[in-house]
């Protein structure tokens, strides 16, 4: 899509330059129109003189010389005139050596003369005069009128071109004004995608204010419907687990010794029960891309969830994590703290005192790993631990490293999950987490 | 040992009473939240075991409000909420250990010991260690010098409580509240009876008498 300021400019271009044209035109022509009215009015009043001027001699008529005006007698002075007489015609000696034509038909008319190319402006007129059919055309030279039209269209151009780049960028500038909430909300949305923020501005003009509160309402629903869905699922996994939790205990009561068989496949059967509701319960926990706002402070969570492990775990294992100060995973709290969890808990379980868990911004995105000194594992076999089981039912819960749900999440993001050695020959567990 | 169970779910309850019965321990059963803040908090429990879904108060705030009160007994966390968020969550407000449902009855069992000992001071030790005896917990049974000794359940009760506080005068009336549950009858002579069969099998030494103060586990051990 082309950008509203484009859009607007081009549009403006075009209105402007076609109503300028068509005024700039039209006002040229009716001034021409009442300069030559104006002019008619002189050219009649020369040839009412050169009627007057026209008298009674001893051959005829003959014109009073003392009537004429001197500019008739300069060759090409700008002031012509010619008199027909029903067989003959008088020209003026200004014209010198050139023919005034005569006009058709009395009125006004423009004609172009001789080697100067002057314009001309003609009237002719029909009288009766003495017994006589005269008919007196009368001419005014027009170029010096007409040059200064060429000029004033010139100026005219000029000032409306540079009129035209005033109100752009006039318009520009008013646009990017009026826009400003546009691209306020445009960078808001960007920080959004980055996790700097959780919810629009609603401090915006009305046209925006269906947009945003429409764009703030739906973050704040799928929230809701996330926390929701979190719940139902714990008092799911709650109503579910603790009968299950019954059943584990029975199935190694004594009341059972007698029937080990049974024991044996009523346990395995609770624990495949168990592994799936875990794997599938944890999964579907999982918010994934839902919420753009999310955001993981490693600053704030990482100690508490360290100290947990050593809870759990022990104190005689060293947890420590390395991570630049105030560095924000722009994921899902709840998602992270599950994956560094299950990462940590898998680590801490296999590690003799050592866990290490490092958080590091790179070029294409983050990167986590998690290190432990425990025993390892041999390359041969890194693959069958991350590698997805083909069938359902072999999902199990990571093959006993606690790496399925792991994966889920990983997959989840779009990461890239690796196993590598670590710095003391234990598990390195290397996750990329690709930028927002 | 004298643990307070809180869970409300009836059959799980009856699962775990009977299972941690029979690992010597006494246990008082509670199903709602509120109860379970007054009795916590006035009753000498040596570990509380806690489910966070509680009628009447949350498990969370039962125990913000045990640890408010300055309570420092032990508190391991059952629950089916096993979310890592949760987890931290369930440590922030106070808990020694956090056990997800389902579980293993065994593995209850093996983190109610660690909690014991870790809060009494025997940190990292896979079995609990006193006075030259090595106590098997799972077996029900007293190690000296490689040689196993027999105890009778009430025998291992009163010989675990002593391991996991050596060199500490303890008065029977202390012992019984420790030893037996809120119901049960409390008969010193009956605790005489067991200190004499415990000193018959380990030799008289192990355990002092301190007339009008009380017994002393492991004194000559130092």
């Amino acid at each position: 899509m082309r950008s509203i300021q484009r859009r607007l400019s081009l549009g403006l271009i075009s209105v402007m330059v076609v109503v300028g044209l068509v005024l700039a035109q039209t006002s040229l022509w009716l001034f021409e129109m009442g300069l030559q009215r104006y002019l008619e009015a002189g050219l009649r009043n020369d040839s009412e003189n050169l009627l007057v001027a026209l008298v009674r001699g001893p051959q005829g008529l003959q014109l009073d010389e003392r009537h004429l005006s001197p500019a008739y007698q300069r060759p090409f002075s700008g002031h012509y005139f010619r008199i027909d007489f029903a067989d003959s015609h008088w020209r003026s000696r200004s014209l010198w050596d050139q023919q005034l034509p005569q006009l058709e038909h009395p009125g006004l008319s423009n004609l172009q003369l001789g080697p100067e190319g002057q314009q001309l402006l003609v009237l002719r007129t029909d009288y009766r005069r003495l017994g006589q059919s005269i008919s007196i055309s009368v001419a005014q030279d027009y170029t010096p009128v007409r040059e200064s039209f060429l000029r004033m269209q010139q100026v005219g151009l000029g000032l409306g071109l540079a009129g035209l780049l005033l109100i752009l960028l006039l318009q520009r500038l008013t646009v990017r004004r009026a826009l400003r909430p546009l691209e306020k909300a445009r960078e808001q949305i960007a920080q959004l995608q980055q996790g700097q923020r959780s919810q629009l501005d609603d401090q915006v003009p009305v046209e925006l204010e269906p947009l945003v509160a429409q764009i703030n309402h739906l973050l704040a629903h799928t929230e809701d419907s996330l926390k929701r869905s979190r719940n139902a699922l714990g008092n799911l996994g709650h109503a579910l687990k603790t009968p299950l939790a019954v059943l584990l205990s029975l199935a190694s009561s004594e009341q059972l010794d007698a029937h080990p068989q049974l024991r044996k496949v009523l346990k395995a059967q609770l624990e495949q029960v168990q592994q799936r509701l875990n794997r599938e319960l944890n999964r579907a926990r999982l918010s994934g891309d839902a919420l753009p706002g999310a955001l993981f402070d490693c600053d704030a969570e990482l100690p508490g969830l360290l100290a947990t492990l050593n809870m759990i775990h022990g104190e005689h294992l060293d947890l420590s994590y390395r991570c630049p100060p105030g560095l924000q995973l722009p994921r899902d709290r709840e998602d992270v703290l599950e994956l560094l969890g299950n990462l940590l808990d898998n680590a801490c379980k296999w590690a003799d005192a050592e866990v290490r868990l490092s958080v590091s911004e790179t070029a294409q995105g983050f990167e986590l790993s998690v290190e432990d000194d425990g025993p390892g594992i041999p390359e041969g076999r890194r693959d069958q631990v991350v590698s997805r089981g083909t069938r359902l039912d072999e999902q199990t819960d990571g093959h006993g490293l606690g790496l399925g749900i792991v994966r889920d999440i990983v997959d989840n993001w779009g990461g890239v999950l690796r196993l590598e050695e670590s710095e003391w020959g234990g598990l390195k567990v290397a996750i990329e987490l690709p930028k927002r | 040992m004298r643990l307070l169970l809180v869970e409300d779910h009836v059959p799980l309850a009856d699962e775990l009473l009977a299972g941690l019965n029979r690992q010597g321990y006494a246990v008082d059963w509670l199903a709602d939240g509120r109860d379970a803040v007054y009795q916590g908090s006035s009753e000498p429990y040596d570990l509380i075991i806690l489910d966070l879904g509680l009628p009447g108060l949350p498990g969370l705030e039962v125990l913000a409000q045990w640890r408010a009160g300055g309570l420092g007994t032990p508190v391991l966390i059952l629950t089916a909420r096993d979310s890592w968020a949760e987890r931290i969550e369930g440590l922030k407000a106070g808990a020694d250990d956090y056990l997800t449902k389902p579980f293993h009855p065994e593995e209850l069992h093996l983190r109610i010991q660690a909690l014991l000992r870790r809060s009494h001071g025997q940190v990292n030790q896979p079995t609990l260690k006193a006075a030259g005896l090595h106590l098997d917990e799972g077996r029900q049974c007293v190690i000296r010098d490689g040689a196993d000794i027999q105890l009778t359940a009430a025998e291992f009760r009163l010989l675990r409580y002593f391991m996991l506080h050596p060199q500490q005068i303890l008065s029977k009336s202390h012992l019984a509240e420790h030893l037996y549950d809120g119901e049960t009858e409390r008969d010193s002579n009956v605790l005489e009876v067991h200190v004499n069969h415990l000193r018959r099998k380990l030799g008289k030494s192990v355990i002092e008498t301190r007339r009008g103060q009380g017994y002393l586990f492991g004194g000559q051990a130092q």
